[in-house]
């Protein structure tokens, strides 16, 4: 469904986008992972006719995204992160609106505007302006107007950046839905969890260049020979964690909240010993479990970004949205 | 074979025009009533013509030619040059370029919404001017004619601007810095031919020129002149329109991408 081949954009000297290629099957739901600036936007734009590549070739159901641009967005739902709606206008003008730019008659467009808007919950809102909506309520409404026209393939940007928690699972819930009823998903989304819970198959990419692509268990069993034991203790001292980094069988320490994260590849041989180190150090083990590496283990090796650099990109990137709604 | 490419080309001048207007009425529904509306496509307009012409006898058929050309400049070229920088800072312009229409399509829904609002300020004004002044318009198609040509040009003027600013201040700024030289220059305020010959030859390069005169010929009576008015003031669509296209194309596919998304969201 989706064809890409050494697909390239640059801007002067600098690579944004170097040398992608992937395929996405009819039907599949696929996850494009990267830190911010690593070129998931500049690539999503290149598949939605938005931007020329340098180079390479971009296609979707066979149409190519440069050369028959408008045929490719007849196929294509797009939600960016920004919930790009009217403000002044209801939900439902909305949706009458962008259903008459795609060309869908009257009635179709009446009978699938209120179908949409009764699954998202909107319903009895749809003539409210859109401007007093919660953001949940115009990401649903940004994803309805989205598959108006019922597109063969969904982009989706970031879609559930900065919601709450309900209308995160609403918003998974139906675009989980809408994969299993046959639609072809490509999602961008700085939620590691969220795309080890949906994707299929999903793509790291950093710097411009895909640096792995599988399926999220596949991934996380290529670091099998890695665990994690998590461990807390009753009181926090500033020396526990070069304490045990001192030890040969750890590989690495981080911590996380009150817990530490011993990462080995002798899980058994480390919780022996961090019950020795417990009492030499006179301290007691509250908590202690092991835990299989996660997608996000996954892409901080392949990113290179410790956990403080993920909590600050992701800090990054609430400040600079919400600069953008300011 | 023959049928079938003609019916396809029907089927995309339709859409074309379906989709166009479509555009045109969300523009007007929502633009129209903005408060930079009324203050730049209205108000200004209309302080500087009072300032102008209090105190001075101006006869009707120069009154008439001269108000309507200037209330079309200012109310065809105001909506877009608010519309698009809003539309940019809301990111709603992304919501158009991902939909299947041509910038074409784009560039024309939103000149047909500035020259539907230009046309009807025109022409309110028009007729207050008729109403109050006591005068008549002889020809009222050729005056319909010109306006509509006219309100055209100038709307596609307002998004070449708006197209080519980073954002609205300097739209409006850089529109207000094109629109007043052309109101004096024009023949607004009086005959072209009452100018010394420097300012004559660079007001035959602005398109107000060719709307007051053909208004003018429309207000006195049927010239040959309209013709070559209209096709101008035509020209000059077409010349504005393309442009507009060519440097929306140019910015949306390059500028706003290293600007958002190679240097990050």
């Amino acid at each position: 469904m989706i064809d890409v081949k050494d697909l390239m954009k640059r801007y002067g000297e600098v690579a944004a986008v170097d040398g992608v290629s992937f395929e996405v099957a009819r039907g599949e739901f696929f996850g494009l992972l990267g830190p911010n600036g690593a070129g998931k936007t500049t690539t999503i734009r290149m598949l939605t006719s938005l931007t020329k590549p340098t180079s390479g070739s971009a296609k979707i159901a066979g149409r190519n995204c440069v050369t028959e641009s408008l045929a490719v967005k007849r196929k294509i739902g797009v939600v960016s992160e920004v919930s790009n709606l009217y403000n002044e206008m209801s939900a439902w003008e909305n949706l009458m609106f962008i259903g008459e730019l795609y060309g869908v008659n009257k009635s179709t467009k009446v009978e699938r505007a209120k179908q949409l808007l009764e699954v998202f919950q909107l319903y009895e809102r749809r003539n409210d302006r859109v401007i007093g909506y919660s953001k949940g309520m115009k990401r649903r409404v940004r994803i309805a107007a989205a598959l108006l026209h019922r597109p063969e393939v969904l982009f989706l940007d970031e879609p559930t950046s900065g919601l709450d928690v309900q209308s995160s699972r609403l918003i998974r819930s139906l675009v989980k839905g809408l994969n299993k009823e046959g639609m072809t998903i490509f999602l961008t989304t700085h939620y590691i969890d969220e795309a080890d819970q949906l994707c299929d198959r999903v793509a790291i990419i950093r710097q411009g260049k895909i640096v792995v692509e599988d399926s999220p268990e596949k991934l996380k069993s290529s670091l099998q020979g890695e665990h994690i034991v998590e461990i807390a203790f009753d009181r926090n001292r500033s020396d526990i964690e070069t304490l045990l980094r001192a030890d040969p069988i750890v590989k690495d320490v981080t911590k996380e909240g009150d817990k530490y994260h011993v990462h080995t590849g002798r899980p058994s041989d480390v919780i022996k010993k961090m019950v020795q180190f417990a009492a030499s150090n006179r301290l007691e083990i509250v908590s202690m479990s092991t835990k299989q590496p996660s997608l996000e283990d996954v892409f901080v090796k392949c990113t290179g970004l410790d956990a403080v650099q993920l909590e600050r990109m992701e800090l990054l990137r609430v400040v600079k949205a919400s600069g953008q709604r300011g | 074979m023959a049928n079938h490419s003609s019916s396809n080309l029907s089927r995309a001048f339709s859409d074309f025009v379906t989709r166009g207007v479509c555009i045109a009425k969300k523009d007007a529904r929502i633009y129209y009533f903005k408060p930079q509306i009324v203050g730049f496509g209205i108000l200004i307009p209309a302080f500087v013509y009072l300032s102008f012409s209090l105190g001075r006898e101006i006869p009707p058929n120069l009154l008439i030619p001269g108000l309507v050309g200037m209330v079309s400049l200012f109310g065809a070229s105001s909506i877009e040059a608010i519309a698009i920088p809003i539309e940019r800072q809301t990111e709603t312009w992304e919501l158009l370029q991902i939909a299947p229409v041509s910038t074409l399509t784009i560039v024309f829904g939103k000149s047909l919404a500035g020259s539907a609002f230009g046309i009807m300020l025109s022409l309110i004004t028009a007729l207050g001017a008729v109403l109050l002044s006591g005068s008549t318009v002889t020809n009222p198609l050729m005056f319909v004619v010109a306006v509509i040509v006219g309100t055209f040009t100038f709307s596609a003027l307002g998004m070449l601007v708006a197209a080519a600013a980073k954002d609205m201040p300097t739209a409006n700024i850089s529109l207000t810095a094109l629109r007043l030289p052309m109101i004096f220059i024009g023949g607004v305020f009086m005959p072209i031919q009452a100018l010394p010959l420097q300012l004559r030859v660079i007001s035959y390069l602005t398109p107000l020129t060719y709307l007051v005169e053909a208004l003018r010929e429309a207000v006195a009576g049927p010239s040959i002149m309209f013709a070559v008015d209209a096709a101008v003031l035509l020209a000059w669509f077409i010349v504005l329109q393309s442009l507009a296209v060519l440097v929306l194309d140019k910015r949306s596919l390059t500028s706003r991408i290293t600007i958002r998304s190679f240097l990050g969201k």
